[in-house]
């Protein structure tokens, strides 16, 4: 399965894009074209989760996974914050933007997820997509809290354009948003579409990954806040939180492709959302630290190793 | 021979996510007009940027904006406490404008 995994073409244009980066290569992925495949891609996902939740009805399992992210979610910044503070040496208000990051989560990490465990005929269950859209905004919360813990109130306004930009975060809506037409629309209501979200899905997923191979060692390369602590903990992290995340998902009842799903969930961490709500609520926060660490790092240690530590690690206690 | 008046121009570069506090601190000072210009690449003391759309989380953005000595005074003062923390870089130089009454 690992080999599998590693030797996939999704996996191996990841790493073309991270090859390209380092050998400083002048290769690049227009920018329209990399945002319009972003957009297919949050369409194509959150239409199919939409469909098979349609097809499966809203069950307990469903419930359970609902709570079960919610509660990573605002819970998982906690963990995060102490290592960040205590071994990172983070202060209050780095280690606070960075412990959101690691309790949100990445919607590439787990697109391409579902796409090497269906391929290995684990396929995580439709409502998963559902958990990922809940689980995208705690986290910002709890990280807020951590940052401003013992610190004065921030001004109404202020908050009102942090809350905006975290509802109305365009991945948050066209996610959720397509996760309810395809729940409306069904498998019938699917088919004419079919085409164009379902035959080429995986060649535009390889393209993006590609694209996202080179972003993430260009942040790395070119990042000059990380230290050795930092970096481990950004290792460290998702390890933690998808052991967590695993354990959870098989406790409470999922199937182990869902388990592994939310464990991969667990530990993804957010590059898109989050940045731009902590540069909105903790202006004071280094970006350098937290989209190094969260880009640079964890992103592509979840895609090349994570994602196969995590599903093995949920067949084994699954 | 069309008549100029001086005027400040006023370049503040910021990370998109804040560009809505500070065009409110400067229509707080009653500058009414700004452009956005959109901003590719960069190198600073924390290392080098690149824009991309897809995450969005380096992106930066230039407000560009003429007013009269008074408002682009007011506007510095308003935003000087806020240079370290939004990590901001400012600038404001002397031009000659037609139309002087507009700004």
């Amino acid at each position: 399965m690992i080999v599998e995994t590693l030797t996939s073409p999704v996996i191996l244009f990841f790493v073309l894009g991270v090859f390209a980066a380092l050998i400083k290569s002048d290769l690049a992925i227009p920018e329209a074209f990399a945002k319009a495949m972003s957009i297919y891609l949050m369409a194509a996902i959150g239409l199919k989760g939409g469909i098979e939740v349609a097809e499966s009805g809203f069950t307990p399992d469903l419930a359970a996974a609902a709570v079960a992210g919610l509660g990573l979610s605002f819970l998982l910044p906690l963990l995060a914050f102490t290592l960040l503070t205590r071994i990172g040496k983070l202060g209050q208000i780095d280690a606070g933007a960075v412990a959101a990051h690691y309790g949100s989560v990445s919607v590439v990490t787990f697109v391409t997820a579902k796409e090497i465990l269906t391929g290995q005929g684990l396929s995580p269950a439709g409502y998963m997509v559902a958990v990922l859209a809940l689980m995208e905004t705690p986290a910002i919360i709890s990280g807020l809290l951590l940052a401003r813990r013992g610190q004065p109130q921030r001004a109404n306004a202020e908050s009102s354009g942090l809350l905006h930009e975290v509802f109305a975060n365009g991945s948050v809506v066209l996610l959720v948003g397509s996760f309810a037409i395809g729940l409306i629309a069904g498998k019938d209501g699917f088919e004419p579409v079919k085409p164009l979200f379902d035959t080429g899905f995986r060649g535009v997923l390889c393209l993006f990954l590609l694209d996202m191979g080179l972003i993430a060692a260009r942040r790395l390369v070119q990042s000059k806040k990380l230290n050795a602590r930092l970096v481990s903990l950004a290792i460290a992290l998702p390890l933690i939180n998808g052991t967590i995340g695993v354990a959870i998902g098989t406790f409470i009842g999922l199937d182990v492709a869902s388990a592994a799903a939310l464990g991969i969930l667990a530990a993804s961490a957010s590059y898109i959302a989050v940045p731009a709500a902590m540069r909105m609520a903790l202006p004071e926060a280094d970006p350098g630290i937290y989209l190094s660490m969260s880009l640079g790092i964890t992103f592509p240690f979840n895609i090349i190793l994570g994602i196969t530590l995590f599903s093995q690690l949920a067949l084994m206690i699954g | 021979m069309i008549e100029t008046v001086s005027r400040k121009r006023i370049e503040i570069l910021v990370d998109t996510p804040l560009v809505p506090r500070l065009i409110k601190h400067a229509r707080d000072v009653d500058i009414s007009g700004w452009s956005l210009i959109h901003v590719d690449a960069g190198g600073g003391r924390d290392g080098a940027w690149q824009h991309d759309d897809v995450t969005g989380a380096a992106a930066k953005t230039i407000i560009l904006m003429i007013a009269s000595e008074a408002k682009a005074a007011a506007l510095v003062d308003a935003i000087a406490p806020l240079l370290d923390s939004y990590r901001l870089l400012l600038t404001v130089g002397d031009v000659q404008v037609v139309r002087g009454e507009r700004f």
